[in-house]
């Protein structure tokens, strides 16, 4: 549906984004991570045909960003980082508006409108001036507006960067109901949170991809799942030998009366581990599972230092 | 090529934001509003002063405007103060586009609003004539609609010669050649000056200095020392319209899609 081949684009001498290269399936949420300029918004504007790449190559339905713009940016529908609302309009003229630039016949305009205004909670206000709206409001109603011609492919830059938490809280759940009806979408954010739960892969971004995968092959792949046991008593080498051995135990390691075992699987582990150390003759005096966060792993993948803190519970 | 159903309807959404704008309504209302009602005002003033009217004056207005040889010295005066009124209908046509277009850039530049038009299948070529025929249309009619009352005006209160003299073809091409060039150049000075400046008041004080050899045509008049005639008018119009496409030209430029998203700050 999207897919980039070595795109990079820059300013003068300074490169804003350079060798991105990925592809996005059809009905994936696929996110772009990173810190305020580490070129999200450039690599939006060129998957969007907003702007020309100074290298490399973008394909969007299909289509060639730079040899066939129009056509690209007829099949996206981008939220940018504000609302970018007509204030003196009323949501209804917003939508009708933007729905005349896309050329969506009257009548199946205003079908539209009407759906997707019901969609968002916004029918009731859909003769307020949207200068009258609450940020959220604001949000949800560019959102519409991104969804009127019914695009191939959304494109939402940092969706709730200004936001109060309630607002956040308005849009996240609009996003969530996209993604369960199988819309593809392309989120750029620096919200780890946001992005763990709405992206089906990510792609950490600092001036070039540095890394592209699911949320939870990442974590994986940062430390994979663990148990910690906590015990009575400094286990011996009895106690770690009997763990090493089971086949689905990748490494045991302890640190005064604790143990930190990584698994292939928590659940199928877990009870055989417990008893394992029961037989061994350790006192169990709790198991609890952790695993990497995805704010683990960007630190690890932007800084290149796994931080001591990487796990958490 | 530039599609109609998309320039109507960026035409539309101009006139709705000029409509729910007071301070834009209001300043493309309120000047021809009181232009076309000065020159009355001024004729009440005339008829009290008429006999005093300088010895040579007579020779220097008919000097200027041979046709007016059969006008009663009261009338001569009137229709000399009535030309004055003239370059108020080369105004409107200018102030009120670079108020509409530098309001209109500014406002999205601070609303940011543009990038999402830009996200959609416009050209920026409909989005700019969109723009600049928003800002136009208003300034020609408001112009026009005050020239029409004033000839009106003048037919009715001081006869039907006068309603002549305001009618002349010096009048025509001014009103109708000279002031719609007079506003392309305007609307082109209010989309380049808007692309660098964060404020509109401030685009329209740089962008009003296009309006300065209008007031200058203003100056030469009254003081008798040079007539602008029609030909002189409609050579201005070319020249005005001429530059008014280059700077619309360069409007273009400046109005490129990389151009509003990475250097308009």
């Amino acid at each position: 549906m999207v897919r980039a081949e070595g795109l990079g684009r820059s300013f003068g001498s300074l490169w804003a984004v350079r060798d991105v290269s990925f592809e996005l399936r059809a009905g994936e949420v696929f996110g772009l991570l990173g810190p305020n300029g580490a070129g999200k918004t450039t690599t939006v504007r060129l998957l969007t045909a907003l702007i020309a790449p100074s290298e490399g190559r973008a394909w969007v339905d299909g289509l060639d960003v730079v040899e066939r713009a129009d056509e690209v940016r007829a099949r996206i529908g981008l939220l940018t980082e504000t609302p970018a609302l007509y204030e003196r309009m009323t949501a209804v003229q917003n939508l009708d508006f933007f729905g005349r630039l896309h050329q969506v016949p009257a009548g199946l305009r205003a079908e539209r409108i009407e759906r997707l205004l019901r969609l968002f909670d916004l029918w009731d206000r859909r003769n307020t001036l949207t200068g009258q709206f609450s940020k959220g409001m604001k949000q949800k109603l560019a959102i519409a507006r991104a969804m009127l011609h019914e695009p191939a492919v959304l494109f939402f830059d940092e969706p709730t960067a200004a936001l109060d938490p309630e607002a956040a809280f308005i849009v996240r759940d609009a996003l969530e109901t996209l993604r369960t009806m199988g819309r593809t979408i392309v989120l750029s954010t620096h919200n780890l949170d946001e992005a763990a739960r709405l992206c089906d892969r990510v792609a950490f971004i600092r001036g070039q991809v540095l890394r592209v995968d699911s949320p939870a092959r990442l974590r994986q792949a940062a430390g994979g799942p663990t148990i910690e046991v906590d015990l009575a008593a400094e286990p011996g080498d009895t106690i770690l030998g009997a763990l090493r051995v089971r086949p689905g135990v990748w490494s045991v390691s302890a640190t005064a009366g604790c143990l930190t075992v990584v698994v292939e699987d928590v659940r199928t582990e877990t009870p055989g581990i417990v008893r394992a150390l029961v037989h061994a003759g350790a006192e169990v005096l709790g198991v609890r599972e952790t695993t990497a966060t995805l704010e683990s792993v960007y630190f690890e993948v932007m800084c290149g230092q796994p931080s001591s803190g990487a796990f958490a519970s | 090529m530039i599609r109609g159903s998309i320039l109507a309807a960026i035409v539309r959404r101009e006139f709705l934001e000029i409509v729910r704008n007071r301070v834009l309504l209001l300043s493309v209302i309120v000047p021809p509003v009181i232009l076309a009602t000065l020159p009355i005002l001024l004729f009440g003033v005339l008829g009290t002063t008429a006999s005093r009217v300088p010895p040579n004056f007579v020779e220097m207005v008919l000097a200027g405007h041979p046709q007016w040889r059969d006008l009663p010295e009261d009338q001569l005066v009137t229709a000399f103060a009535l030309q004055q009124f003239l370059v108020t209908y080369l105004i409107l046509p200018g102030y009120i586009p670079l108020a509409i277009a530098t309001y209109s850039i500014v406002g999205e530049k601070q609303s940011r609003s543009l990038e999402a038009v830009l996200a959609t299948p416009v050209r920026t070529g409909e989005l700019l004539a969109g723009k600049s025929i928003a800002a136009l249309l208003p300034g020609l009619l408001a112009a026009w609609l005050a020239y029409g009352v004033m000839v009106s005006v003048a037919g009715l209160v001081l006869g039907a010669r006068m309603a002549c003299v305001v009618t002349e073809s010096t009048w025509l091409a001014a009103v109708f050649a000279l002031g719609p060039a007079i506003g392309l150049v305007s609307v082109a000075a209010g989309i380049i000056v808007s692309s660098r400046v964060n404020d509109a008041r401030t685009a329209q004080q740089i962008g009003g200095v296009i309006l300065l050899p209008v007031i200058g045509i203003v100056v030469v008049q009254a003081v008798g020392s040079f007539v602008v005639d029609a030909p002189a008018y409609l050579g201005m119009a070319a020249i005005m319209t001429i530059l008014g496409v280059g700077l619309i030209r360069i409007g273009a430029a400046i109005f490129g899609r990389e151009s509003i998203l990475t250097r308009w700050k």
